[in-house]
């Protein structure tokens, strides 16, 4: 597997997509490419990041106006 | 409560149905918007939209399709709305068009690097601005997928895609953002 092969394949190896067979030689290349290894562990700390660090809210001073204008509607809506 | 209980209780107006409806989707039905339209007023009107729509619908509702992927779906078909009421000149569809994926310039190995040198203000303040960057087609399946943890399936029903354009999306979605948020670290190291 080359390192253009291996990029191709990295979102299917990162979400486990990838058959037996492609993961082993995936696994084979990662094992001695040291650039493919970067990526690859950079690539899974930018999704870990946005997981853990990334989610935005309703700001706090919108979040219990709309709760209220919500439920009064949802409790309106029942006639 | 599943969501089998939940759609009970809600169709009976339970109060404490509705709180839990809030609670658990309010705020992904707002990253899904605000992502999309980048205007936090607009992305709680998307909000607001989505819940009356689910409320009006709540008898009909046969849950064939999860609670969340309804107000997902909902939500996001508001938000491409409003972005051609606001951009009718520009044809989304060229938006839409796929190019080619990022080829990974910047080769550090910045697994240790964000905790050790930045605080976790910082981090998320560079990772708005990555994501900020990105190009809307692909903001929308990264959001789903990775931030929000849907499956391919959810992504491509959420957005009327095939399977195969959500992954091809994920995957330059993916390739840009680390490279994005690579540049930014490498100005801490």
């Amino acid at each position: 597997m080359t390192c253009e092969d291996l990029l191709q394949y990295l979102s299917d190896y990162i979400d486990h997509n990838l058959d037996e067979s492609l993961t082993a030689v995936a696994e084979e290349h990662l094992a001695t490419c040291h650039n493919c290894r970067v990526v690859l562990d950079s690539t899974q700390q930018m999704i870990f990041l946005f997981q853990e660090q990334g989610k935005r809210t309703i700001p706090a001073q919108s979040r219990q106006r709309l709760f209220n204008q919500l439920q009064d509607s949802f409790l309106q809506v029942s006639g | 409560m599943n969501e089998e209980e939940l759609l009970t209780a809600l169709r009976r107006r339970d109060p404490d149905a509705f709180t839990i409806l809030f609670e658990t989707y309010s705020d992904k039905v707002y990253r899904l918007a605000v992502g999309l339209l980048e205007n936090e007023s607009e992305a709680e009107g998307v909000v607001q939209d989505s819940f009356l729509r689910l409320f009006v619908r709540l008898d009909q509702f046969e849950g064939r399709s999860k609670i969340s992927t309804w107000l997902y779906r909902v939500a996001y078909n508001i938000s491409i709305d409003q972005l051609r009421k606001r951009r009718p000149l520009v044809a989304l569809e060229d938006e839409l068009m796929d190019d080619e994926s990022p080829s990974p310039v910047i080769l550090m190995d910045w697994r240790d690097v964000p905790e050790r040198l930045l605080t976790a203000a910082e981090i998320k303040d560079e990772l708005d601005k990555a994501i900020a960057t990105l190009p809307q087609k692909y903001k929308v399946i990264f959001t789903l997928r990775d931030v929000e943890g849907l499956s391919t399936r959810e992504t491509a029903v959420i957005t009327n895609l095939s399977l195969s354009a959500v992954k091809v999306r994920l995957h330059r979605a993916r390739l840009f953002l680390r490279e994005r948020l690579a540049e930014s670290l490498m100005e801490h190291v």
